[in-house]
């Protein structure tokens, strides 16, 4: 297994448009959440939607906005391009330049794409779908249809930079991200890539929104750990981290940001109902991943956790990585960068991964922002609700994430 | 460390039957699958045929979870993993279930619920769109689903990667198993048949009035099919040693991006020739090596040529002696499943010696030989499955034989 660095990065995200913004936001405890404005939500009688209807008009999420894409990407013709993957296009972009893989090197060499996603884009397909339905379907949106397929982001941002290596899309719900990370670090680790830029995107739309508030996900107070904690806020952004063989970074003379030490990923088949086995499938995929990158629990710095308020997911997280690292969970510092971001689906675990690329430089973990209290037998002892400094630079950070359908996936991250 | 992986169990439902008997008798039999669509209302369409999969009952299938609370790709998908996993012979605790995982791939996931949403949306009833769209929609129930209703609690990946995923899944799986990060896998695509998808392609113009022709001169397009197919890996030595029939061993495989267009294929079969090439570097064969393609020949006019000039471009002068056929001619294309069904017709092909026809071939466009309309005896050692996709995805595997 040949070691994979990250040598760039980068973010859009509701609070930030640069890893570096990103980094300074969570510090400082800056909220991503705000009114919705994307989409109409006050409309009393907005297609049949009130507030009799369950459809709280009071709901915070974190949106892009305001997103001038031409700011970042120029002016290239951005027609063909939805939200979802223009979000991409201006993470990529960054990752890209901040590596140094120029277009001409991407000309001369393949260059992987792996994204994690959870819809990709449900605006652009159920807006073909309408359009289609109420037009005919002579009418139907060519473009848009081309759109409408889950790797459709992957596909216009290899277009647009030209990476013809390995494209691939995961879907894994919160966890994509991570999941995706883990799958382009193989690509890397067993020789099928010498670069894969790896990353999540998540618009916020309508159909989104209506779903997860009709599946009673959305909380009125979305604090991870929070004992009165009652689900998460929705989000949206990218992020992207260029990754590649350390050998390739060497003889190139990149930047090393951070090294990916070792991944695992479990299935917890209860999907949340049975809380014991939900937090052993958290339990059992932190240890694959420890056991991949042959480090102890008591050497590791930092976990980065994918708690977003839910109230079961929150639990089972928090009990299932306490339980893989024993003594050590009484203590590691713990950030829980959803408390600012909200939960941007498959964009979110990307994100993780910046936050403790940030962490690493700075020496400074991120508060729980809002935490007032935890529950009583919380077995995470290192949660606080302000920003702290550490004592010495964090060096080993342990990433998870799971879906609310049962997916986890635990990453170890190194410092350069 | 890196093991071998075999081909142990296949199943699969598709429009020309469910199982692996009848599918293989069927396709050999060049039946087709093709008839007037029933899910929805083809009236404003200029064309009405589907490849559609009828009378499928998930209640024998889907025992452990509520079948009315799985989309049909979950519902498809879940009922080709059962078939799958029995006919390996593995029977419900047989493998430990922390270490077996699922690959699935598809191109929409479960569009049949985003119609569901806008029908009740456009009927300004929004206010009763209930959970079930986020239970669902989101195309990584597919995964979770089979992973849920068997009990594995291992891997859980879902690979969207449109037209090629079932190829993806099965690559994936691949890789899991050579390092050791599982001992089964299972592995394929599952996609339902939707008025989303059918609008798209009739708007593209690129659906069939009448009958699929791949690689005929007069070819006019491709017909929207659905379906699901999956296969059981393991490593070479767990087969062995529990005794296994084993199929045929998935050798290697090649990924590639065009990075030139979200739905035409690059001009001059750039990425396809890149990805067989990978397949077969990574197989450690040569061109000449391969018995038998398994083609994406979906039918349209510009991918079936394509795809002869990138197998003319990798094969050279192997490549007029290498059949190349395409099921889609019986099956019409069922998205991401397609490349999981051609999985198992590649799996078949190796283990019996027979390779499925093209039907509807009549003057064929190019000079390689597409087995035209009659299946055919053929000792196939090796053979390579094609698959091409939305977003310049290209994804080649090999099947070899597994000598005793």
């Amino acid at each position: 297994m040949r070691r994979v660095v990250i040598t760039g990065t980068g973010a859009l995200a509701p609070i930030a448009d640069s890893p570096a913004g990103l980094h300074a936001a969570l510090r400082e405890g800056r909220s991503a959440l705000k009114s919705i404005e994307l989409f109409p939500l006050d409309a009393l009688n907005w297609n049949g939607i009130n507030h009799g209807n369950g459809v709280n008009p009071s709901r915070l999420a974190g949106e892009v906005r305001p997103f001038e894409p031409r700011e970042y990407l120029g002016d290239r013709n951005l027609r063909p391009v939805d939200r979802t993957a223009r979000l991409l296009l201006v993470a990529a972009q960054q990752a890209l330049e901040g590596s140094g893989w120029t277009a001409e090197m991407r000309a001369a060499r393949e260059v992987g794409l792996v994204l994690g996603t959870m819809f990709c884009s449900v605006r652009t397909i159920a807006e073909f779908d309408r359009r289609a339905v109420q037009l005919g379907p002579s009418y139907a949106s060519p473009l848009d249809f081309a759109n409408s397929v889950i790797n459709a982001a992957a596909g216009q941002a290899a277009i647009w930079n030209n990476l013809r290596g390995i494209n691939s899309t995961i879907t894994g719900g919160e966890a994509s991200g991570l999941l995706a990370l883990a799958y382009a670090m193989d690509l890397i680790g067993h020789g099928r890539a010498e670069a894969v830029l790896a990353g999540g995107a998540e618009e916020l739309c309508f159909e989104s929104y209506l779903g997860h508030e009709r599946a009673g996900r959305l909380g009125e107070r979305p604090i991870p750990f929070d004992a009165q904690r009652d689900g998460f806020a929705l989000a949206e952004g990218a992020a992207a981290l260029m990754l590649e063989s350390a050998e390739g970074a060497a003889a190139r003379g990149a930047r090393v940001l951070a090294t990916l030490r070792g991944h695992g990923e479990t299935f917890d088949p209860s999907a949340g109902e049975d809380e014991g086995a939900a937090a052993e499938a958290v339990a059992r995929a932190v240890h694959l991943a420890l056991e991949d990158a042959e480090v102890e629990p008591q050497d590791l710095d930092l976990l980065v956790l994918s708690a977003n308020g839910s109230v079961q997911g929150d639990r089972a997280e928090a009990r299932g990585v306490a339980q893989a690292l024993g003594p050590r969970a009484a203590d590691i510092p713990v950030v829980a960068p959803k408390a600012q971001l909200g939960e941007a689906l498959g964009a979110s675990g990307a994100f993780q991964a910046l936050t403790a690329l940030g962490a690493f430089d700075e020496g400074v973990v991120p508060g729980v922002t809002g935490l007032e209290a935890t529950e009583e037998g919380f077995p995470l002892g290192g949660v606080s609700s302000s920003t702290r400094r550490l004592d010495r630079r964090p060096r080993l950070a342990l990433l998870h994430a799971a879906s609310t359908d049962g997916q986890c996936c635990a990453v170890v991250v190194e410092a350069a | 460390m890196s093991h071998r992986v075999v081909v142990t169990g296949l199943g699969a439902v598709t429009p020309v039957g469910a199982g692996k008997e009848e599918v293989w008798d069927h396709l050999l039999a060049g039946q087709s699958g093709f008839a007037p669509v029933e899910s929805f209302d083809t009236g404003k369409f200029s064309t009405h045929l589907g490849a559609e999969v009828r009378g499928f009952d998930p209640a024998p299938w889907v025992r452990t979870l509520d079948p009315a609370r799985l989309g049909r790709a979950s519902q498809l998908a879940v009922a080709a993993a059962r078939m799958a996993l029995e006919d390996a012979g593995i029977a419900p605790g047989e493998v430990s279930p922390e270490r077996a995982g699922v690959a699935m791939g598809t191109t929409s996931g479960e569009p049949r619920e985003v119609e569901k949403f806008n029908d009740r949306f456009l009927a300004g009833a929004a206010g009763s769109v209930g959970a079930e769209f986020i239970t669902l929609y989101p195309c990584h129930m597919i995964a979770a689903h089979v992973a849920r209703e068997l009990g594995l609690a291992g891997v859980c990946t879902m690979i969207p990667t449109a037209c090629a995923a079932g190829n993806y899944a099965i690559a994936h799986g691949l890789d899991l198993l050579r390092r050791g990060r599982a001992d089964v896998m299972l592995a394929g695509g599952a996609d339902a048949f939707s008025r989303i998808t059918y609008s798209g392609f009739h708007r593209l113009g690129a659906i069939a009035p009448e009958r699929c022709q791949p690689f005929d001169k007069n070819r006019k397009g491709m017909i929207p099919g659905e379906g699901a197919a999956i296969l059981v890996l393991e490593p070479l030595e767990r087969a062995r040693a529990r005794g296994a029939r084993i199929y045929a061993e998935v050798a290697g495989y090649g990924l590639s991006c065009d990075a030139h267009h979200m739905t035409a294929a690059h001009p001059e079969g750039d990425g396809a020739a890149r990805a067989m090439e990978g397949a077969l570097g990574d197989a450690g064969l040569k061109p000449e090596d391969v018995s038998y393609v398994s083609a994406h020949g979906t039918g349209t006019p510009t991918n079936d040529r394509l795809e002869t000039l990138a197998v003319l471009r990798v094969f050279g002068d192997a490549a007029p002696r290498t059949p190349m056929s395409s099921v889609k001619s019986m099956i019409g294309h069922t998205m991401g499943a397609a490349s999981a069904i051609e999985a198992l017709v590649c799996s078949l092909a190796v283990a019996t010696g027979w390779i499925p026809p093209t039907m509807n071939l009549e003057e064929p466009d190019g000079d390689l030989d597409y087995v035209p309309n009659q299946a055919r005896r053929h000792d196939v050692r090796v053979a390579m499955n094609n698959a091409y996709a939305f977003g310049g995805n290209n994804a080649s595997v090999i099947f070899r034989r597994v000598e005793a």
